[in-house]
C-alpha cells in the first residue's frame, strides 16, 4: 500500500520533472497562442454546463434526424464530387501537356473565388423560371425542362463545383512537387500510366488530397445561406433556428458542441491516416515532372475534362453574375462602391497577414517546445474553421465584452477614466474573429510545406549556436514561403468571402463587399447583388493567379 | 528575434489604436451629433432617407446592418455598454422580442403617439411601426378564379392539396403570420392549420417570395403566400422576365368578410441604454414625417403608416383592403409558439 503510493508519488514526480525538463519558454508561447485561439470555443464549452435549453427535447423529436440525415448527406456526396473534380484534374494538369494547360492551371482555382451562397443563388437564377436557362430554350424554340436545383442534391452539386478547388490546391501541389522521382522508377519497372496513378500516387498522395477535403468538409458543414435558400435543413441552419427562432443560446450550443464533435473526429481521422502513411521523400526534389505529351484526340478529351468543373463552378455562374450586372449596374455601381471595395480589400489582406503570422508562430512554436502533447493540442487552434461564424462571433463577444466592460469600470473607478469600448464594435473584434476562425486555411499549406523541409538543415544551424527565429528567419522561412503566401491568399479570399460573423462584429462606418451582396440578396434584390458578387470574384481572382504563379515557380 | 517580436506588438498595436481612435467613444465625444442605428432594413430608400436625415438636422447616422436576431442577440450582449440607440427590425415580432429581453424604453413623443395608429405601435411606446405590409395571396390567373379564394384558414382545406407554395418556415413573416392565426383562433386551431398547409404544399418550402411568385407562374403550384411589396417590386424590375413573370399573378386579400389581411410593420424603437436617446426619438419622429412616408411609401411599395399619405399608385390599383386590427405586440408574444408548432406540424 505504502509502497504503491510512493510509487504513484515518484511517477508523478518524475512526470513533472519531465515536464520541467522539456517545457521551455516555446511551449508557454505556443499555450499562449492557443488559448488565444480557443478562448471563443472555451467561452461556448463553458456554456454547455448550463445544460440544453427546454426546447431540446422539441429538437431531438421533430428536427434532429433531419439535421443529422442531412449533413452526413452533403458531406457524403460532396467528398464524392470534390475527390473526382479535384485530384482528377489535379493529376492531368500536373502530369499531361496539352493545349490552354498553362490557362487551366489558375482557372481551377478560381471557383474559390466566387463565395458559395453566391454559387447557389446564381444556379437558382439560371435554372429558374424565366431564367438564362429558360430563355436559351426559348429561344431555340424548345420546350423548357426546368430542373430543380433548390434540393439537397442541388445544394451537394453547388458546394461541390464551388469548393473542389482546395483538393485541387493540395494535391496538385504534391503531384508537382513530389511525383516525379516516384514516376521515373514507376516507368522504369514497367508500369502503365493508369496503374502508377491508382497504385503508387493516389495512395502517396492521401494526406495532401485528405487535408483539402477537410477544408471542404469544414466548409460544408458550415455553410449558411446555401443551405437555407434552398430549403436543406443541416447543423448549421439548426443552430441559427435553435438560437434566434427558438430563442435558446443553450440549445445552439449543445448543437454546436455536436458539430464540433463531428469536426474533431474528422481531424484526428486525418491526423491517424496521416500517421499509418509515412511520406518519406521528404528530400526536396526540384527537378521539374516531366509531362506526358499526348495524342490529339487524348488532348481534347483532356481538355474537356479539365474543362468542365471550371465551368460548373465558375464560368456559369459568372456568366449569370454578369448578366445581372448588366441589368442592375444602373442602381448599383457608384462612387462609394468603389470606397467600399478598397475597404472590404484593406480588411481582408490585414486580417490574412495577421492569420498567417499566428498560423506559423503555432506551428514552429510548437515544433520547438519538447512537450508532445503540445503539438497535438496546437490542434486545437484549428478547429474554428468548423464553427459557424455567427457562432464564433458570440463566442469571441463573451470574453471580450467581459474584458471591455472590466477596464471600462477600472479606468472609470481609479482614474475616472471614460472609455467606450475598445475591442468590441471595433476592427480588433473583427480581426480576431476572422483570425480564429481561417486559422486552419492557413495552419494547412503551412504545416504541409514545414514537414517537407528536412529536419536537418535547422538542426545543423542550431547545432551551429543559431537561435531557433534567425534560424526559422533566415534558413526555413525562405524554405517554406511558397506554403506561406499559398496560406496567405487563401485566408484573404476566405475573409472576402466570409458573412455571418462579418455582420455581426463589423464596426460602424466599415462595410464589406459580402455584406453588401447579402443586403441586396437577403431583401431578395439577389440581381442588384451581382455587383457586389462580381467584385469579389475579381479581388479574389487576382491573388489566387499570384497563387498558382507562386506554386508553379517553385 | 526581438525584432520580429516588437514588429508584430507594433503591428497589433497599430490595427489596435488606429480603430478605437476612429470611434474612440460615440457617447462621450460626439453626444449631440451622431444617432447610432442597428437596422435589419437595408432598401436604397433607407439610405435615401438617413442621408436627407443627416442634412436637416446636422445629426450624422451611423448604421449597422444585420439580421434582427443578430442584432438583438448583439445587443443584449454588449448591455448597457452598448452604442447602439435605435433598433429597426422588418416585423413586429423582433421587436416585442427585444422589448421582451429589456432592450428597448419606452419614450414619450406626442408625434409618435399622433402618427402611428395604437395596433401599430407598443402598448407601452417601446417600439413604433414604420410601414405597413400585408400577407396576402398571389394567385394563377388562368387556373384560379378570386371567387375560390376566401381566408387563409380555407388554404388549410382538401380543396388545396398540391397546390400551394410558400417560404420556410423560419421565416419570420410566416412565423408572424401563424402567431396571429394562434391569437384569433387558439393554439389547438392553429396547429391544425399548419398540418392543413403542409399537406397541400406542392413542393417542399424553399427561397425567397419572389421564387414562390415564379413557381406558381411555372405551374409548380396555383397560388402562394407572400407579403404585398415582392410584387410591387417584381412589377418594377430590372429584369423583364420578372415583370412579365409578376404580370401573370393575380393578388388577393384574404379574410375581408371576418377580421381582415394579416398585416406586419417594420419598426423601431429606442435602445435601453441609447446614448443618444433624443437624437434617437428625433431621428423615429423624422421616419414618420409625411416627407420620409412619402419615401418609404413611393420607393418600396410598402403602405404608410400615418393616414395622411396615399400610398403608391400601384397599391392603389390593387385597392382598398379590410386590415386585421391585431395588436402587433401579440405577433411577438406568440412567436416561439409558432416556432414549435410549425416545427411539430414538420413545415421545414
Amino acid at each position: 500500500m505504502k509502497q504503491a503510493g510512493s510509487n504513484n508519488f515518484f511517477s508523478i514526480r518524475y512526470r513533472l520533472e519531465r515536464l520541467k525538463r522539456d517545457s521551455n519558454r516555446w511551449s508557454i508561447f505556443t499555450l499562449a497562442i492557443i488559448l488565444f485561439i480557443a478562448l471563443p470555443v472555451i467561452s461556448i464549452g463553458v456554456k454547455l454546463f448550463a445544460g440544453p435549453g427546454e426546447t431540446w427535447r422539441h429538437i431531438v423529436d421533430h428536427l434532429l434526424v433531419d439535421y443529422i440525415g442531412n449533413s452526413l448527406f452533403l458531406v457524403a456526396v460532396c467528398s464524392i464530387l470534390v475527390l473526382i473534380m479535384g485530384v482528377s484534374t489535379a493529376w492531368l494538369v500536373a502530369r499531361f501537356e496539352f493545349p490552354l494547360r498553362k490557362q487551366m492551371e489558375w482557372l481551377l482555382i478560381l471557383p474559390l473565388a466566387i463565395p458559395s451562397y453566391i454559387v447557389a443563388y446564381a444556379y437558382a437564377g439560371v435554372f429558374d423560371y424565366g431564367g438564362s436557362m429558360d430563355l436559351v430554350f426559348r429561344g431555340l424554340g424548345w420546350d423548357f425542362i426546368r430542373i430543380d436545383i433548390m434540393n439537397k442534391t442541388g445544394l451537394a452539386f453547388v458546394l461541390s463545383v464551388s469548393l473542389f478547388p482546395y483538393v485541387y490546391v493540395s494535391s496538385r501541389a504534391f503531384f508537382l512537387n513530389q511525383a516525379n522521382n516516384l514516376l521515373e522508377a514507376s516507368k522504369m519497372l514497367g508500369v502503365g500510366e493508369m496503374r502508377s496513378f491508382f497504385k503508387l500516387m493516389l495512395p502517396l498522395a492521401r494526406p495532401a488530397i485528405v487535408a483539402g477535403l477537410i477544408l471542404v468538409l469544414m466548409e460544408v458543414l458550415n455553410d449558411y445561406g446555401a443551405a437555407q435558400y434552398y430549403g436543406v435543413s443541416t447543423f448549421t441552419t439548426g443552430i441559427f433556428r435553435a438560437w434566434f427562432s427558438l430563442e435558446e443560446p443553450e440549445t445552439a450550443v449543445y448543437l454546436s458542441a455536436l458539430l464540433i464533435v463531428i469536426v474533431f473526429a474528422l481531424i484526428l481521422f486525418e491526423k491517424w491516416q496521416r500517421q499509418n502513411i509515412k511520406v518519406s521523400s521528404s528530400k526536396s526534389n526540384n527537378t521539374y515532372i516531366h509531362r506526358k505529351e499526348s495524342s490529339g484526340w487524348m488532348q481534347f478529351f483532356i481538355l474537356l475534362a479539365v474543362l468542365i468543373p471550371v465551368v460548373l463552378g465558375f464560368f456559369i455562374p459568372l456568366a449569370q453574375l454578369v448578366y445581372w450586372a448588366f441589368l442592375t449596374a444602373h442602381k448599383v455601381f457608384n462612387l462609394d462602391f468603389l470606397l467600399l471595395s478598397v475597404q472590404s480589400f484593406g480588411i481582408a489582406f490585414l486580417t490574412a497577414v495577421v492569420t498567417v503570422i499566428v498560423a506559423t508562430l503555432l506551428i514552429y512554436f510548437s515544433k520547438w517546445s519538447f512537450l508532445g502533447f503540445i503539438k497535438n493540442i496546437a490542434r486545437i487552434g484549428i478547429l474554428g474553421y468548423a464553427i459557424p461564424g455567427a457562432v464564433i462571433a458570440i463566442g469571441i463577444m463573451i470574453p471580450t465584452l467581459a474584458f471591455d466592460k472590466w477596464l471600462i469600470n477600472t479606468l472609470d473607478q481609479l482614474f475616472s477614466i471614460k472609455i467606450g469600448l475598445l475591442i468590441n464594435g471595433t476592427l480588433v473584434a473583427l480581426v480576431y474573429a476572422y483570425c480564429v476562425r481561417f486559422l486552419a486555411v492557413a495552419f494547412n499549406p503551412i504545416e504541409s510545406t514545414s514537414l517537407k523541409v528536412s529536419k536537418t538543415i535547422p538542426d545543423s544551424s542550431k547545432m551551429l549556436g543559431v537561435g531557433n527565429l534567425r534560424t526559422f528567419l533566415k534558413i526555413e522561412f525562405p524554405l517554406i514561403k511558397t506554403g506561406i503566401f499559398s496560406a496567405l491568399i487563401l485566408v484573404f479570399i476566405d475573409i472576402l468571402k466570409e458573412l455571418p460573423l462579418t455582420l455581426i462584429l463589423k464596426p460602424f462606418h466599415i462595410n464589406t463587399l459580402a455584406v453588401k451582396a447579402y443586403e441586396y440578396a437577403s431583401d431578395e434584390m439577389v440581381m442588384e447583388a451581382a455587383i457586389p458578387s462580381l467584385f469579389i470574384i475579381f479581388t479574389a481572382a487576382l491573388p489566387v493567379i499570384f497563387l498558382n504563379r507562386l506554386l508553379i515557380k517553385k | 528575434m526581438k525584432k520580429f517580436l516588437v514588429t508584430i506588438t507594433l503591428l497589433t498595436a497599430l490595427v489596435s489604436c488606429k480603430e478605437s481612435a476612429k470611434n474612440e467613444n460615440p457617447q462621450e465625444s460626439e453626444e449631440s451629433k451622431v444617432v447610432n442605428v442597428y437596422t435589419h432594413r437595408h432598401y436604397e430608400a433607407d439610405q435615401q432617407l438617413f442621408k436627407m436625415f443627416e442634412d436637416q438636422t446636422g445629426i450624422k447616422v451611423n448604421v449597422i446592418n444585420s439580421n434582427a436576431d443578430e442584432l438583438i442577440q448583439k445587443m443584449s450582449m454588449e448591455g448597457k455598454q452598448s452604442p447602439a440607440d435605435v433598433l429597426i427590425t422588418v416585423d413586429a415580432g423582433r421587436l416585442t422580442r427585444a422589448k421582451d429581453q429589456g432592450l428597448l424604453q419606452p419614450i414619450e413623443s406626442k408625434i409618435l403617439n399622433d402618427l402611428v395608429p395604437s395596433n401599430l405601435r407598443d402598448p407601452e411606446n417601446q417600439w413604433f411601426g414604420l410601414t405597413k405590409r400585408a400577407r396576402i395571396i398571389a394567385y394563377a390567373k388562368d387556373r384560379v378564379k378570386p371567387g375560390q379564394l376566401s381566408t387563409y384558414e380555407d388554404l388549410a382545406t382538401d380543396k388545396w392539396k398540391n397546390k400551394l407554395l410558400i417560404r420556410s418556415s423560419s421565416n419570420i413573416y410566416n412565423q408572424s403570420l401563424l402567431a396571429s392565426i394562434i391569437v384569433n383562433n387558439g393554439e389547438a386551431e392553429a396547429k391544425k392549420w399548419a398540418e392543413g398547409m403542409v399537406r397541400n404544399m406542392a413542393r417542399a418550402p424553399k427561397g425567397s417570395d419572389r421564387d414562390q411568385v415564379k413557381a406558381v407562374v411555372a405551374g409548380e403550384g396555383d397560388l402562394a403566400i407572400v407579403n404585398s411589396y415582392y410584387i410591387g417590386q417584381m412589377l418594377n424590375s430590372s429584369d423583364p422576365e420578372e415583370v412579365e413573370t409578376a404580370g401573370k399573378i393575380g393578388l388577393f386579400f384574404p379574410n375581408q368578410n371576418d377580421r381582415g389581411t394579416h398585416m406586419n410593420v417594420s419598426g423601431a424603437g429606442v435602445a435601453k441604454y441609447a446614448p443618444n436617446k433624443d437624437n434617437a426619438i428625433k431621428f423615429i419622429e423624422f421616419l414618420v414625417s409625411e416627407e420620409a412616408q412619402e419615401i418609404f411609401a413611393n420607393s418600396n411599395y410598402e403602405y404608410p403608416v400615418i393616414s395622411t399619405i396615399e400610398p403608391a399608385g400601384l397599391l392603389l390599383d390593387w385597392g382598398n383592403f379590410k386590415e386585421d386590427p391585431l395588436l402587433l405586440s401579440k405577433l411577438g408574444e406568440n412567436n416561439k409558439k409558432a416556432v414549435l408548432i410549425f416545427d411539430e406540424a414538420g413545415w421545414k
